[in-house]
């Protein structure tokens, strides 16, 4: 705001003065006068003929003779008040020195204020200023003051204030009415006010009303209630005390305000914020908080916090067949079903655990919440025992039974749970969580659909395999894989037809057997690399070899079914062949049975198109598995190999016998190679030679070496024909009077 | 009340004043104002001739004819004329007769003089 004395200067235009008085001669002073002072005169000299002027001439001020002829003063300055629009034009009523009724008269009409006829222009010129002033002043307060109720209705705000000791001292404003759904004439007193508020809320209300008042303290609260549409809203109210001049609170005023979309709004936040969107459960930092505040409990009373990790088996598979919408269906009803086990609470009243948290109010934090994917967490903030948590991780396998409907078809899901219990396992809601992962872990690797509580040698355990797992990522860059080659023989002519390439990891001194890291392979996606190396190792090797020793049959290399449905397989492949000049021959693929039929439509196309460039598909572990016989005869394969379980009895049960014949005969009839795995003794080398496999990989003949002790096997063993196996092998072979 | 005697018909200060607010006299305030008193006065004294002429002297006449010419009167500077007049208007207020006809007719032969000392004005 300006300085008073700017406020004229303010105006747009010279003040206006409308200047009333039957006497001509005062009239045309005062006019001179005030003119030459800067104001904007209109004269006129009666009552009837100003009240005509008002409107057109729109004066800031009136100056009014008293005493007039015909309409005097006084009923002029009734009339203008009573004209809408002039309720507080500033009006200054001329009157004679000794007219005290006059003055008295002045005021009872209306008029702003009075001035004794003088010629001292000076001291009217001041008096007009300061109407002008105030009456500035307070048209700029009237506007600001219909602004706040603007505002205050648009922010459907209001004020109260309350007296202490009067009667009515309780008054609302009309915006604060609108509020209460009240019009503004409506009389609405604190009883009214108390009345549509719920009986619980006012109880409350009321006490910390008292309390506030005894201590003269600030009134901050937020008060639900029922308006008389019976809308349910949501009333924020902040008051403060008033002090009279001895100090004493004589009363209250204060603000009003519906908040109810706002806490509407910060509800659906909490709520997003605390809640997994999909299962409406408690989110990961909902948890965090649950169960920090469950140990903290429990640190005071002594008792025990159990912490399930559930984690759903094959989830990925079911969300892959059946789509990801049919994948978050299931997850809603399995975290209905998993609530179902726990005394679930949702609600937790704020504040509950401070201060005067009553014993068994932790209870209230049980939940079972969704970690992320399909991990979800059951939380027990009190356990007598590890058998209490194992009761509740049966529950969850219970419930998890019955099939569930989602996507048109019956699921049946199974759950891994882990079980972790404060303070045995963990201090804190991370180890309690990283100990449940490790049993829930332990599940998984024993066979899932079952549960398990967290012990030490459980974690040993997985921090090896972690351990394995981190060298595995580094192991090729290293160049610590290598491949082993086991020779393929042909008993008829003693010879090598071929080589099985094995992968070895040497880790520092010691060579890790396939068995402990394909599976950890497989399970991380690093068999994908792995096995691209192999092919481009297997190519280069067979170059070497054709160079060395005039090689020119094929490396046979293991593939996971993964690598299979890669459209880019065959693409690979020729790369790893034409950058040794190698035939594509040379590389020669095993699958195994199983992974064969576990894929089969997504493999088949890679299989033609292998065969195709002249790339061979052995089916490796053949009769294992549960392929059928049809199918057999519509793949491009070229060769099945006998496991080394039929291998291994052969000789000793009738029945291994009688599948390797049948193998035989089945491939015989497709036109398929046959060859033998596992042979380690003479006797099963002459079995399978008599029943008609001649080719045959073995101890017998080889375990898998480096490629230079191959070649020294060669140069050593098989041209100087100074192995048993190859005195055999001639003898069979005459035996058979053989072609070769 | 007593009418002060006045030596002077006009106050210098209050013409001084006057002149003030048409220092160059471009706008012939004087002459207007010396004219509105001239025009004011041939306008009420009929009113006040008819009042006093009737049975009863009309007293409220006498009260707004006298108000109006104390205020002129004072504004012209004439004093002693305005001061008349203001003890008339109470006379007439208060409902005194006694001696109002002659307060009127001194009051009619001051305005006569103010009169001609405004035309020395000009």
């Amino acid at each position: 705001m300006p300085p008073p004395g700017q406020a004229l200067d303010d105006l747009q235009h010279p003040p206006r003065v409308l200047l009333v008085d039957d006497d001509e001669v005062n009239l045309l002073l005062t006019a001179a006068a005030l003119r030459e002072r800067g104001f904007d005169v209109t004269e006129t000299n009666n009552g009837s003929q100003a009240l005509d002027q008002l409107s057109s001439h729109a004066p800031d001020v009136v100056v009014l003779d008293a005493l007039m002829p015909g309409l005097d003063g006084f009923e002029t300055c009734s009339l203008l008040r009573a004209t809408p629009g002039f309720e507080s034009l500033p009006v200054l009523m001329l009157t004679g020195l000794d007219d005290e009724a006059s003055i008295n008269r002045a005021y009872q009409a209306g008029a702003t204020d009075f001035f004794v006829k003088s010629s001292q222009w000076s001291l009217l010129e001041g008096r007009l200023r300061y109407l002008l002033r105030s009456s500035r002043t307070r048209q700029e307060l009237e506007r600001s003051k219909a602004k706040l109720a603007r505002a205050q209705d648009l922010a459907r705000m209001g004020s109260f204030e309350w007296r202490r000791g009067v009667a009515h001292g309780f008054q609302i404003s009309a915006e604060g009415l609108r509020v209460f759904g009240r019009g503004p004439q409506d009389r609405l007193d604190f009883v009214g006010v108390m009345r549509m508020v719920p009986v619980d809320d006012r109880h409350v209300f009321l006490r910390v009303l008292r309390d506030v008042i005894a201590r003269n303290s600030v009134l901050i609260t937020d008060l639900p209630l029922t308006l008389p549409d019976g809308r349910q809203r949501v009333v924020h109210i902040e008051a403060e005390p008033e002090f009279n001049e001895q100090g004493a609170v004589n009363g209250y005023t204060g603000i009003l305000q519906d908040v109810t979309d706002r806490r509407q709004a910060e509800d659906r936040i909490r709520q997003l914020a605390h809640f997994d969107a999909l299962t409406g459960l408690p989110n990961r930092r909902q948890l965090i908080w649950r169960v920090e505040r469950a140990i903290e409990s429990a640190r005071r009373g002594g008792h025990e916090v159990g912490l399930l990790l559930i984690d759903l088996d094959r989830f990925k598979v079911i969300n892959d067949t059946l789509g990801h919408a049919a994948g978050d269906e299931l997850l809603v009803e399995v975290g209905c079903r998993l609530r179902s086990c726990v005394r679930h609470s949702d609600q937790i009243m704020e504040g509950m655990l401070e201060g005067g948290m009553s014993n068994r109010s932790h209870r209230g934090l049980e939940a079972v919440g969704r970690l992320g994917g399909d991990e979800f967490v059951a939380l027990l903030p009190e356990v007598t025992d590890e058998r209490d948590a194992e009761r509740v991780a049966q529950r969850v396998l219970d419930a998890l039974r019955e099939p569930i409907f989602v996507g048109g078809q019956e699921c049946f899901v199974t759950a891994s749970v882990g079980i972790a219990l404060y303070p045995r396992d963990g201090q804190t809601m991370a180890d309690l969580l990283r100990n449940s992962d490790v049993a829930m872990y332990a599940v998984k690797s024993q066979g899932r659909n079952a549960s398990a509580v967290y012990s030490p040698q459980l974690a040993g355990h997985g921090k090896q395999k972690l351990e394995l797992e981190s060298a595995l990522h580094k192991a090729l860059e290293r160049n610590e894989i290598v491949l082993h080659y086991q020779p393929k023989i042909d008993v008829r002519g003693a010879r090598m037809v071929g080589a099985e390439a094995l992968m070895r990891w040497q880790r520092g001194n010691t060579l890790v057997p396939p068995a402990d890291f394909i599976p950890l392979a497989e399970e991380t996606g690093l068999i994908v690399p792995l096995s691209e190396w192999a092919l481009k190792e297997a190519a280069r090797q067979a170059k070497l070899w054709s160079l060395q020793f005039g090689f020119s049959d094929s490396i046979a290399v293991n593939l996971p079914s993964r690598l299979f449905e890669r459209t880019d397989l065959v693409e690979h492949i020729h790369q790893c062949v034409s950058a040794y000049g190698v035939p594509h021959r040379s590389i020669q693929l095993e699958i195994t049975e199983n992974n064969l039929m576990k894929d089969l439509q997504n493999v088949i196309p890679s299989l033609h198109r292998l065969n195709e460039v002249g790339v061979e598909i052995s089916i490796d572990d053949f009769g294992t598995g549960y392929s059928s016989l049809a199918y057999l005869t519509t793949l491009p394969i070229s060769e099945v190999k006998v496991d080394r379980t039929f291998v291994r009895d052969l000789g000793i049960t009738p029945q291994s016998s009688a599948v390797v014949t049948a193998i035989i005969a089945l491939a015989r009839a497709l036109g398929l190679r046959v060859i033998a795995e596992g042979v380690e003794t003479l006797r099963q080398m002459e079995v399978l030679h008599r029943l008609g496999c001649s080719l045959m990989q073995g101890f017998l003949f080889s375990k898998p070496l480096p490629a230079d002790e191959l070649e020294r096997w060669i140069a050593q063993t098989v041209l100087p024909r100074k192995a048993p196996w190859i005195t055999q092998a001639d003898a069979s072979v005459d035996l058979a009077r053989g072609q070769r | 009340m007593t009418v002060p005697p006045s030596t002077q018909l006009l106050d210098p200060e209050a013409i001084l004043r006057l002149r003030e607010l048409d220092p160059t006299g471009e706008n012939k305030l004087l002459a207007r104002v010396v004219n509105a008193f001239s025009n004011s006065v041939d306008r009420l004294l009929p009113e006040l001739a008819l009042a006093r002429a009737a049975a009863v002297p009309d007293l409220t006449v006498i009260r707004n004819v006298t108000h109006t010419l104390k205020s002129s009167s004072a504004s012209l500077g004439a004093l002693a004329l305005s001061a008349r007049c203001t003890h008339i208007e109470a006379m007439a207020r208060d409902g005194r007769l006694d001696g109002l006809p002659e307060q009127l007719d001194a009051m009619l032969h001051d305005i006569q003089q103010v009169r001609v000392a405004l035309a020395a004005l000009l």
